[in-house]
């Protein structure tokens, strides 16, 4: 045994100068990230309060969804503009969620060795904050300036460049949450790994994966940017790809810049809905994950 | 193609530790994995240094030894499994049935569905009990659904679960508890009929009971299987096994059959351990 004596009294009192000091800081801490809690809730509550506020009596038309839209002066509807709007997202999420999850199983299972994987993980990761308008003037430039008009498809092409990255990474990061026991032992049975995939790690990881492309949905409802190089705008009915297009962030844009009040009120009808569209995705998406545990 | 047998009676019987009196030594029974001059590396770390031993059919076999002295990792290197990760690779040879499987063309697969794997903590597929013993079945055979749905009552009866579990064959695995999770996944192994198995601390995530039920399994299989046990818990290698290999830092210091192992080591690194006089 050493020769250290051992300490006179305890330090573990009320009163000890360390552990007062310790819980001024919790207080001051706990004061401060109060704060910004309500500093960030205040703006998002104003925004959500103003939108219903002003769109919330467009929202209870029937008109809103059965017509189409207006001539300004006239009574009318954003019909075209959901349908036109509901196309062009399907087929977005069709083009980009089979080439994302894809990828993001590529990056997850097979990226194990070289430098492919963290390349394009990294450029991925770049894509996936790129802004919008870009990935528009992208779309415009290789696409509608090539065909000499804008269309569907243009639209619906960039909104899938949108898709794709965050396709990829939910994808990749849900994957590499699998634990690799469960590789391990489908391989210890002698089963290829393509096999593996499907049937161990895909239905392991799948509610985040659909959770990752309920957000990309959510992510290209309300993008505007890449639409008005691609798809424009359109003021009547049509579903045709090969047309431009018709879809409510551009006619919440146009709308909204006009100077006519009975627009500005169907611009903040659709800008309600977009975003009780994109609530209900998201809590979908939520109650999705939770099920999960 | 081997007929196996429907076994209903149940497992739990009474082992006889007497019956190893007789056990001869290594070198004068039929080898079913020989390996030879075995390094292994984790990268540039060296995990196995020159390791030779034969691993005798139709026997159990233990590896015993403090934590990182690469028991688990020789196991690996048994069925290839470590050839998942890139990093990792093993020099030497790793004989099955006359053939090297670290050079070998033969496919990677056919070589773990012959030695099977039950991993230390269980690892149930993300599907419904009868699924998880289907699926490995699947990958090899075509069978009825009747032929399947007997496969699956004949493995599960052999690691002891039937009888837990028949009501609720279409629940999810996870639903099981710990050690009937780890019974599903040896019955899972067992269900392709390989012929050697490999247990990696099998026991370490159950209590006293199931484990007690494991070992009885083992002892069963040793019949018609090769086993290869590693395992922390000495006691249990001395009680399952038919020969026991200590290692230590990669080395493997001593080799034998278990009662000699235990009772009479001839090396005094191997004494100082199982005494419990190690470090």
């Amino acid at each position: 045994m050493s020769a250290v004596a051992s300490p006179a009294a305890s330090a573990i009192s009320p009163s000890n100068p360390l552990y007062r000091s310790r819980k001024r800081v919790n207080v001051f801490m706990l004061s401060v990230s109060g704060l910004a809690l309500v500093f960030g809730l205040f703006w998002l509550v104003w925004i959500l309060g103003t939108l219903f506020y002003e769109g919330g009596y467009a929202l209870t038309r029937a008109a809103l969804y059965f017509e189409m839209t207006p001539p300004p002066g006239a009574d009318g509807g954003l019909a075209n503009a959901i349908a036109g709007s509901a196309v062009l997202i399907a087929v977005a999420t069709l083009l980009g969620t089979p080439v994302g999850v894809l990828t993001g199983t590529y990056l997850a299972e097979y990226g194990k060795r070289g430098w492919i994987a963290p390349a394009t993980r990294f450029i991925n990761d770049v894509l996936l904050s790129a802004p919008s308008i870009v990935i528009g003037l992208f779309v415009y430039s290789v696409y509608v300036a090539r065909v000499k008009h804008f269309s569907g498809w243009a639209g619906a092409l960039a909104l899938a460049l949108i898709v794709i990255p965050v396709v990829v990474r939910t994808s990749d990061d849900m994957l590499k949450l699998v634990p690799n026991s469960l590789r391990e032992a489908a391989a210890a049975l002698g089963c290829p790994t393509w096999k593996m995939i499907l049937s161990v790690t895909y239905p392991a990881a799948r509610t985040g994966i659909v959770t990752g492309i309920l957000l990309a949905v959510a992510r290209i409802s309300g993008e505007t940017a890449p639409l008005l190089f691609t798809a424009l705008n359109n003021q009547f009915w049509s579903l045709n790809l090969n047309e431009p297009m018709a879809n409510l962030p551009t006619v919440i844009f146009q709308f909204a810049m006009s100077p006519y009040k009975d627009w500005h009120r169907l611009a903040w009808g659709g800008a309600a809905l977009i975003t009780l569209t994109v609530l209900a995705l998201n809590i979908l998406a939520r109650s999705l994950f939770r099920r999960k545990d | 193609m081997e007929a196996y047998e429907p076994v209903a009676r149940p497992v739990v019987q009474v082992m006889r530790p007497s019956a190893r009196a007789e056990t001869p030594p290594v070198e004068e029974l039929r080898p079913k994995i020989s390996v030879r001059n075995l390094n292994f590396y984790y990268g540039a770390f060296r995990a196995l240094r020159d390791i030779s031993l034969d691993i005798p059919e139709k026997k159990v076999t233990a590896f015993i030894g403090p934590s990182g002295c690469g028991k688990s990792t020789l196991l690996r290197t048994l069925n290839r499994l470590y050839s998942l990760y890139p990093d990792q690779r093993a020099e030497g040879e790793v004989i099955l049935d006359g053939e090297n499987i670290l050079t070998t063309k033969q496919d990677v697969s056919l070589i773990r569905a012959k030695v099977g794997m039950v991993f230390q903590k269980p690892t149930p597929f993300p599907m419904s009990i009868f699924d998880n013993i289907a699926f490995g079945v699947r990958l090899f055979e075509h069978l009825s659904r009747r032929e399947m749905e007997e496969r699956v009552e004949w493995a599960l009866t052999r690691a002891a679960l039937w009888a837990e579990v028949r009501r609720k064959l279409h629940q999810s695995g996870n639903s099981l508890s710990g050690g009937q999770q780890q019974r599903l996944c040896i019955a899972r192994c067992i269900a392709i009929r390989p012929e050697v198995l490999l247990l990696d601390e099998p026991c370490s995530a159950l209590d006293p009971i199931s484990t007690a039920r494991i070992e009885e399994l083992i002892h069963e299989l040793k019949s018609e299987y090769t086993v290869v046990i590693v395992t922390h818990n000495m006691q249990q290698a001395a009680r399952v096994s038919d020969y026991t290999a200590y290692m230590y830092l990669g080395e493997l210091i001593e080799y034998g059959p278990t009662d000699a192992v235990f009772i009479k080591p001839k090396r005094k690194e191997t004494e100082d351990y199982i005494t419990g006089r190690f470090g």
